[in-house]
């Protein structure tokens, strides 16, 4: 075959070119191991998510040390959840998987972009470093009103972030002269033991009390009223740990005929 | 058939029309789909670029996905192919010197198409309809873009339009098959023509890779939508749309390629550089076109990272040949213009016909086809990829390929086509070179502008990319500045196929003239007799395409189906795993990652 | 005339990506064109071509390459 010089450096030039791409590519993959989506996060039925013990409660999860998991259900047009929160210098892994047609789960503006298969389940790991806050789209078509699926993604600050969790169980009301007990459940979501004080403001009291609440656990506070120290009428309570709060009201009111003991009756 | 040129009236004339006047009159109608499909298309996508940037809204969001689907699908699979099965035709007629074996089968396949097509055209317009129709059982509807990945369910005659569709392109293929078959019983010892080559080279990869949708509609797609299977594996459907969907691009692509090495350096005043190279190319084409499709699937879940680092490797050695190209027709194009008298290192330039539409326009996509290989490029890097894929990035990117490289070069190449088909002259040469200039200006702003957004985020395929909870941050610029240069391009883009179509009817409803120049395309400087006869072996070269396929295929493909069932999640009987054990296929994958 | 019309006018669309990726490229460098200033760019460009194309060449009074086609 009659080849012109000029060809041949050409296509020396374009071999070059081509073996060098990837040799770059086969570099990135391999040397700073970029992430990549392949098959390691493994299939799922669709119709048996909420079954699974991963998506059946999606949200953000604490493994150890600064990684996390976090578990999101994409379905026509939401994603569950939809306001995700993590700190900054962590390690995510992000597990997502599809209840009816395809979807992506992209975070704007970074390469964390992925395809949400039904019946598969996405996974990447991502660094987070510094603190941000993204948007989450989709960007596949998934239906007439695609456009509406969005997300958020917040990087808080390592020290504004914890997986404290804090719900209150109280009565509305309770008879004078009885005692009634408002207990706080403390759940801590990170895998390392959590050391802090529940207080409890009521009337012009404040209560407080340490807790440790272990590692991935939940602990209960549970404070007794003496509705006789309040006195007749509304009071309002407030319940506080760290930055959480709950509050509510107990009204102490008159025993009249009716006699329904059902106060205090704090059996969680 | 017509293989003499006719002697009558035309007796100094000898275009395409009257060598071949039977064959001219399908090809003309085939031109004539393409345009229509074109028309309609560009309309749509003028109502895209307004809608999306939020400058004029007049469709209801829901109904935007009705209009993509038909951009989708008349640009990228009626305009591109019902144009290349025209040209495949006339290059086959021309370079054996030979009309078609018998021209009521070149009809019956055109019409089948031409049946697909409104299938299809029914089953998506139907989407504005505020009750579509029940038929079949069903509503009809087809809101599920071009892609139709499942589990997005259109009415069953879109898939058989699409069938009916492919099908007819095959036969296409078959009657140029027979026409070469019988020109080599005439001429045992000849070479392949070059244009046939071609065309023999890119119907057999059309044949390996439309095998996976075939599959993936006939098997998975058309049963489902009836009622008969009650499910399907989204990811399996998917992978064989890719199987077939990266090499339709180079399908469609390749009408434009023979364009520019068969008649640009004609119309530069030259030759083709080289005939052997220009063999090697569409044998390459052949050999990898298919086993890459999993590059579109670099971020899809459920397969291993080793086959896409596989179809990564093909993708990039399939720059190649687009590589030899850029350099047989910039060469053909000096040696041309230095036979026009060119001078100097770049002075040659200057001497090339710039003031000819026909090559000015193919020139431009040329050359918008070379930006489009920049941006390809990032395309095809596996984790650069992970930053564009899905975002508007994309399309700007395939508005250069296919929107620009082949959609310009088609319509430069009809400006010679149809006065060789009609004997009519063109209606008028400067408003069709204002024509591909404006294309090429209002793509260089659309596609600017889509590229910098995909850099941002935006996505594609999306009606209101106006989000509630964050705003897009672009490195460079504003939103709000960037969505003007896609509406402004839009609007270009519109006036350009506008002057194309009225430049079209107006040759089509114009007189007969006498000076249509002889259909002829380039010679070449090296010719046929300077490459190595192995290259005309196209079942040594489709034996190992097949070989190719299967080596990337089969692995992936066995996986899914392991993983997700042949028919999804609702059919259990029919796993893989009943009849291969999975170690089997585990460790193979093993062997592979 | 240096070059044939039909050259000028393909060079004069030419210079459209040109400035529209110059402004691109610029901005990457903190460089910010507005719109006005690019159509300036632009207009100067063109202007500055047109006066090269039609200048006489070398002297030259002949003019230059002539397009047949
Ligand atoms: C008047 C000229 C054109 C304009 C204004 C235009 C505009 C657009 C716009 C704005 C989109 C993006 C839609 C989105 O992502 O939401 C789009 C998508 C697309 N365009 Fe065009 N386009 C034009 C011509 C073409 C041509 C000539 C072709 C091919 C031959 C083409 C093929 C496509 C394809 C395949 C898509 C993707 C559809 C999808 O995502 O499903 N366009 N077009
Ligand atoms: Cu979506
Ligand atoms: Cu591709």
């Amino acid at each position: 075959m009659n080849i012109h010089t000029y060809e041949k450096v050409w296509l020396v030039a374009a071999m070059v070119l081509i073996v060098g791409f990837i040799a770059t590519i086969t570099y990135g993959a391999v040397g700073p191991g970029i992430a990549m989506i392949d098959d390691e996060g493994g299939d799922i039925n669709p119709d048996e998510i909420n079954d699974d013990e991963r998506f059946a409660e999606p949200g953000v999860e604490h493994v150890g040390g600064n990684e996390y998991e976090v578990a999101v259900v994409a379905q026509a047009w939401s994603y569950t959840p939809s306001q995700i929160e993590v700190p900054a210098n962590s390690e995510v892994t992000f597990y997502v998987t599809s209840r009816d047609v395809t979807h992506s789960f992209s975070v704007v503006g970074t390469n964390v972009n992925t395809m949400v298969i039904p019946g598969q389940v996405s996974e990447m790991t991502v660094k987070f470093d510094e603190p941000g806050e993204y948007g989450i789209l989709c960007n596949e078509y998934c239906g007439e009103y695609h456009h509406t699926m969005e997300g958020k993604l917040n990087v808080v600050p390592e020290d504004e972030f914890d997986m404290t969790e804090l719900s209150v169980e109280a009565d509305d009301e309770v008879e004078s002269g009885n005692e009634t007990t408002i207990t706080a459940n403390v759940e801590n979501g990170m895998q390392e033991d959590l050391e802090t004080t529940v207080s409890l403001e009521i009337g012009d009291e404040t209560r407080e009390e340490a807790v440790t609440v272990p590692g991935d656990g939940s602990e209960e506070v549970a404070f007794t009223v003496d509705s006789a120290d309040l006195g007749e009428g509304d009071h309002d309570w407030t319940v506080t740990v760290d930055d959480y709060e709950e509050s509510g009201t107990l009204s102490v009111v008159t025993p009249d005929g009716n006699e329904s003991a059902d106060g205090g009756d704090g059996d969680a | 058939m017509a293989t003499s040129p006719p002697t009558e009236v035309t007796a100094m004339r000898n275009a395409y029309v009257d060598q071949f006047p039977d064959e001219a009159r399908v090809i003309k109608a085939a031109f004539w789909s393409s345009f229509i499909a074109l028309a309609i298309g560009g309309t749509l996508g003028l109502v895209q670029a307004l809608h999306r940037t939020d400058v004029f809204r007049f469709i209801q969001s829901p109904d935007y996905y009705t209009v993509l689907t038909a951009h989708g699908v008349l640009l990228a699979i009626t305009f591109t192919i019902f144009f290349l099965v025209g040209t495949f035709t006339w290059a086959v007629t021309t370079s054996l010197d030979r009309g078609v074996v018998d021209v009521r089968f070149t009809w019956a396949w055109y019409i089948m198409m031409v049946i697909g097509t409104v299938l299809v055209a029914i089953a998506i317009f139907s989407g504005f309809l505020e009750s579509a129709p029940s038929v079949l059982g069903s509503e009809l509807n087809a809101d599920v873009l071009f892609t139709f990945y499942a589990p997005l369910e259109a009415h069953p005659i879109f898939y058989i339009g699409l069938v009916l569709f492919v099908v007819g392109s095959w036969l296409a293929g078959v009657d140029w098959f027979r026409t070469w078959l019988a020109w080599r019983s005439e001429n045992p010892d000849e070479r392949i023509p070059l244009p046939t080559f071609m065309v023999l080279t890119t119907t057999l990869f059309w044949y390996i890779c439309t095998f996976g949708v075939a599959l993936s509609i006939l098997v998975f797609l058309l049963p489902w939508s009836l009622g008969i299977t009650e499910s399907v594996n989204p990811l399996l459907t998917r992978t064989l749309f890719w199987y077939f969907g990266h090499a339709v691009v180079y399908f469609w692509l390749m009408p434009a390629y023979m364009m520019w090495y068969i008649m640009l350096p004609k119309f530069s005043g030259g030759k083709l550089f080289s005939d052997p190279l220009a063999r090697v190319v569409f044998v390459l084409f052949l050999l990898l076109s298919t086993p890459l499709g999993i590059h579109h699937q670099y971020l899809d879940p459920g397969i291993a990272e080793g086959y896409k680092f596989i179809a990564m490797t093909n993708t990039m050695f399939l720059l190649l040949p687009s590589l030899l190209t850029a350099f047989t027709v910039v060469a053909s194009m000096e040696h041309g213009a230095r036979q026009r008298g060119g001078e100097g290192y770049l002075g040659w330039l200057k001497a090339l016909p710039w003031r000819n539409p026909i090559f000015t326009g193919m020139a431009l996509a040329g050359l918008m086809f070379a930006a489009a290989g920049f941006s390809g490029m990032i395309n095809a890097g596996m984790n650069i990829n992970y930053l564009v894929h899905n975002t508007w990035w994309v399309v700007g990117h395939f508005h250069l390929t296919v929107g620009t490289a082949v959609a310009l070069t088609f319509m430069a190449a009809s400006y010679w086509f149809i006065p060789q088909l009609t004997g009519k002259e063109l209606w008028n040469r400067s408003v069709a070179l204002g024509q591909v200039l404006l294309w090429f200006i209002g793509m260089t702003f659309m596609s600017n502008a889509m590229h910098r957004s995909g850099l941002f985020g935006m996505p594609r395929r999306t009606a209101e990319p106006q989000y509630q909870g964050f705003d897009f941050e672009p490195a460079v610029g504003t939103v709000g500045e960037i969505n003007m240069q896609v509406a402004l391009g839009g609007v270009i883009l519109t006036l350009s196929l506008a002057l194309f179509l009225l430049n079209m009817i107006m040759t089509s409803i114009g007189d007969d003239s006498e000076s249509i120049p002889d259909n002829t395309y380039a010679g070449t400087l090296s010719g046929a007799e300077d490459s190595p006869r192995i290259l005309d072996n196209l079942k040594l070269w489709t034996a190992i395409a097949v070989v190719l396929v299967i080596i990337a295929y089969t692995l992936p493909l066995a996986s899914i189906i392991d993983a997700g069932g042949l028919f999804g999640p609702g059919i259990e009987g029919v796993r893989l795993s009943t009849w291969v054990d999975p170690a089997v296929i585990e460790s193979l994958g093993e062997v592979i990652r | 005339m240096r070059i044939s019309k039909g050259a000028l006018l393909v060079v004069v669309a030419l210079l459209v990506p040109f400035v529209v990726e110059f402004r691109t490229a610029l901005s990457w460098f903190g460089i910010k064109l507005t719109i006005l200033e690019s159509l300036a760019l632009a207009g100067v460009l063109v202007i500055g071509l047109l006066l090269w194309a039609v200048w006489p060449e070398n002297g030259n009074g002949g003019t230059g390459t002539a397009d047949s086609s």
